[in-house]
């Protein structure tokens, strides 16, 4: 349903809860028995943004904070809330944003602004991109994550799965120098002209960042043994991955909101294709095959992609890719957002 | 040692080896070596913590000086050889031959990195040992010369194992090979509470852009651009072995007699995705296993299904035909690209299962 701005003016006032997402974090949460009207305002928006190795790719992306973000914030809200979303373009080509798995979307002018209302989708994880030009504006950087709770619960993902002491989300996504150069050339709208088949992705983010740069507390999983984890992965980029976790399998607990409440597969793959969303709970076992076996020594290991393409940065710098820290046996010092909010309930 | 953790993570090659190594033309490759520049590698030779008696051992010795015909193009390749009988680092082919443990084995796999072009590791890929058993230099450190990985087998199943330094070459190459842990029983039974089989077929099914293997022994190990970004395989293999090959070579082409237990043994061991259709011709398809862990309950698959996956799962299907022939099985290979989310073939290869 689209709404008129003056009507999402009023309802601005009042009950509704203003959102408060950093640049690639989530926001706290914690749990309501009753539902929300949740505002959200985002920015289409373009600069440029540093990779890992130091070179500045041209990109759009959404914002909430008046500087460019890559990914957008992310939106979290329960089942039951209503989400009102404007989204003000300030670049010269028409920017949408879907969310792919459901008939939400909105379209704003170049130039324009736009809003819409919605209620909030089925509890799980979801992407918001731009769909247009067959993914170009998506990999661009116009995406992001709305994460749906089910409504009163602070450790299930859905009614009925596995229980998680965190949650954490792991947004994929890849970066094409060579179109945002094309389109810093010769004009935001340039994106219609780009073929998509010439995508060749050179630098590969999770959450934004690259290798030892997602630190991050809402990238980097750590736990005491047995503090499961709760990982939403959600691929943004163009690129078929295949994040394989070290020290522990996965419990795969839902694929594109097709929840698994028993006889989940474990897997040390977890294949994710182009805007899939698959939710997994890292377990934080102690490693099942250590000899001798760990008691309570913290062990480190990665989590990286196994399609080693994106492994790389600006075609080498093996590992400075698409990976994540998983420490075993310690608490983190900043808990992820989702998790804080958690953590103070009764 | 130092490590992703550590204050300082990097080392300079050149002053580990003495000022550079004068390896031109000898990785294997189709250029010049030499290691210039600071590498973010940890090359250590460690004792084994907590070392005690194995239960079963294996010798790998590296090589980098390998070439394999591949569908009629000879390619260079790296690999690891059988130090136990009498492999050497002069050449060879690949994957490397299998580690074969049972359920509950203390296992210790002997690394030997003495060659020129070092580092390497290896990580036993689904199994998970103490980090520093786990061989990613990044998180410890990288083989240069003999390190002892110990572990302990917990779950019977189809594993792999691979060197994990600058992996997305050292991989590619053909530095693999395969790792399988049975229950305690030995061969002949899945997993414990799993299913029985007569006849067991192991496949390692990758990807081979030969570009990449005509590169520098060292390409991009000290930074700089490899194009390791852009991955165009038009070699396509199962063990090793090319379309011509494929359907006739009893290493991969499948025999087994009707009314026998097939367990197919897929170790997806290449970048780009890949699609495995079986024939209608062999009946259902069960997937008993992914990734080393049983399922909770078989899946049956029906006759002439298709099996999509992606880089480094394993598959345990059983398969019971009950008509004789020979039957093709089928595998698509598509372009890691795929930025609306349909995939686009780029090859394909056939192998066959022979029922008698």
């Amino acid at each position: 349903m689209k709404i008129k701005r003056r009507d999402f003016l009023r309802m601005g006032t009042g009950a509704v809860v203003a959102t408060m997402a950093g640049a690639s974090g989530l926001l706290t949460w914690a749990p309501r028995a009753l539902a929300q009207t949740i505002a959200v305002s985002l920015t289409a928006m373009k600069g440029n943004v540093t990779q890992i190795d130091g070179v500045a790719t041209f990109m759009f992306g959404f914002s909430n904070t008046g500087l460019l973000t890559v990914p957008g914030p992310t939106i979290i809200c329960q089942a039951g809330d209503t989400i009102l979303l404007a989204l003000s373009n300030t670049l010269n080509t028409p920017v949408v944003i879907a969310i792919p798995g459901t008939s939400i979307k909105l379209t704003a002018p170049a130039g324009g602004t736009t809003q819409i209302s919605f209620a909030a989708p089925a509890p799980g994880s979801y992407l918001y991109c731009d769909t247009q030009n067959s993914g170009v504006n998506r990999i661009m950087g116009l995406h992001g994550s709305l994460v749906v709770m089910p409504a009163g619960i602070k450790n299930q993902a859905f009614s009925g799965g596995p229980t998680f002491k965190r949650q954490f989300k792991w947004l994929l996504g890849n970066v094409d120098p060579v179109w945002g150069n094309a389109v810093q050339a010769n004009g935001d709208n340039y994106v219609a002209s780009i073929v998509p088949s010439s995508f060749q992705p050179r630098y590969f983010t999770v959450n934004g960042n690259s290798y030892d740069k997602t630190g991050e507390p809402n990238s980097a999983l750590y736990g005491l043994y047995n503090d499961a984890a709760l990982v939403r992965l959600m691929n943004a980029g163009g690129m078929v991955h295949s994040p394989h976790f070290h020290g522990n399998h996965v419990e795969i607990c839902s694929i594109n909101r097709q929840n698994f409440g028993s006889n989940r597969k474990q897997k040390d793959v977890c294949s994710m294709y182009p805007l899939d969303c698959r939710d997994v709970i890292y377990p934080f076992k102690r490693p099942p095959d250590a000899w001798p076996a760990v008691i309570n020594e913290v062990q480190n290991y990665p989590m990286h992609c196994h399609s080693e393409m994106s492994q790389t940065a600006g075609g080498g710098m093996y590992p400075h890719g698409m990976h994540c820290m998983l420490t075993l046996g310690t608490a983190p010092t900043t808990e992820p957002d989702l998790t804080l909010g958690v953590a103070q309930l009764p | 040692m130092t490590n992703l953790f550590g204050s300082d993570a990097y080392v300079k090659m050149a002053m580990m080896n003495g000022g550079g190594m004068a390896g031109g033309g000898m990785g294997g490759g189709c250029g010049p070596a030499g290691i210039t520049g600071n590498c973010g590698l940890h090359p250590d030779a460690p004792a084994t913590p907590g070392i005690v008696t194995p239960d079963i051992e294996f010798f790998r010795v590296t090589f980098m000086q390998g070439n394999q015909v591949i569908n009629g193009v000879n390619v260079p390749v790296w690999g690891f050889n059988d130090g136990a009988a009498g492999g050497g680092g002069m050449g060879g082919g690949f994957p490397a031959p299998a580690i074969r443990v049972r359920q509950g084995q203390i296992v210790h796999t002997h690394l030997n990195a003495m060659a020129m072009m070092v580092p390497h590791t290896i990580h036993h890929h689904g199994i998970e040992p103490a980090t520093f058993n786990d061989g990613v230099g990044h998180y410890s450190f990288d083989v240069f010369g003999d390190y002892t990985y110990q572990w302990r087998a917990s779950q019977a199943g189809t594993y792999f194992y691979h060197c994990h330094v600058n992996t997305v070459l050292h991989a590619e190459m053909g530095m693999y090979g395969a790792l399988i842990v049975d229950p305690p029983t030995g061969p002949g039974t899945a997993f414990v509470g799993g299913p029985a089989y007569d006849v067991e077929a192991i496949w390692a099914v990758d990807d081979i852009d030969p570009t990449w293997h005509c590169l520098p022994w060292n390409a991009a190990l000290c930074g700089g651009d490899a194009g390791f970004n852009n991955f165009n395989p038009t070699l396509f293999c199962i063990n090793g072995l090319g379309a011509d090959l494929t359907q006739t070579d009893p290493t991969v082409a499948i025999t087994v007699p009707r009314g026998q237990t097939l367990l197919l043994r897929y170790i997806m061991a290449g970048y780009v995705p890949q699609r495995v259709k079986f024939p209608a011709g062999i009946g259902a398809v069960s997937v008993i296993s992914e990734d080393g862990r049983p399922l909770a309950a078989p899946q049956t698959l029906v006759a002439g299904s298709s099996v999509s996956m992606t880089s480094a799962e394993r598959y345990e299907f059983i398969i019971k035909p009950t008509t004789a022939g020979t039957f093709p099985v089928d595998i698509a290979y598509f372009n890691y690209r795929a930025i609306s989310g349909t995939l686009n073939q780029i090859g394909t290869i056939r192998s066959v299962i022979t029922v008698t």
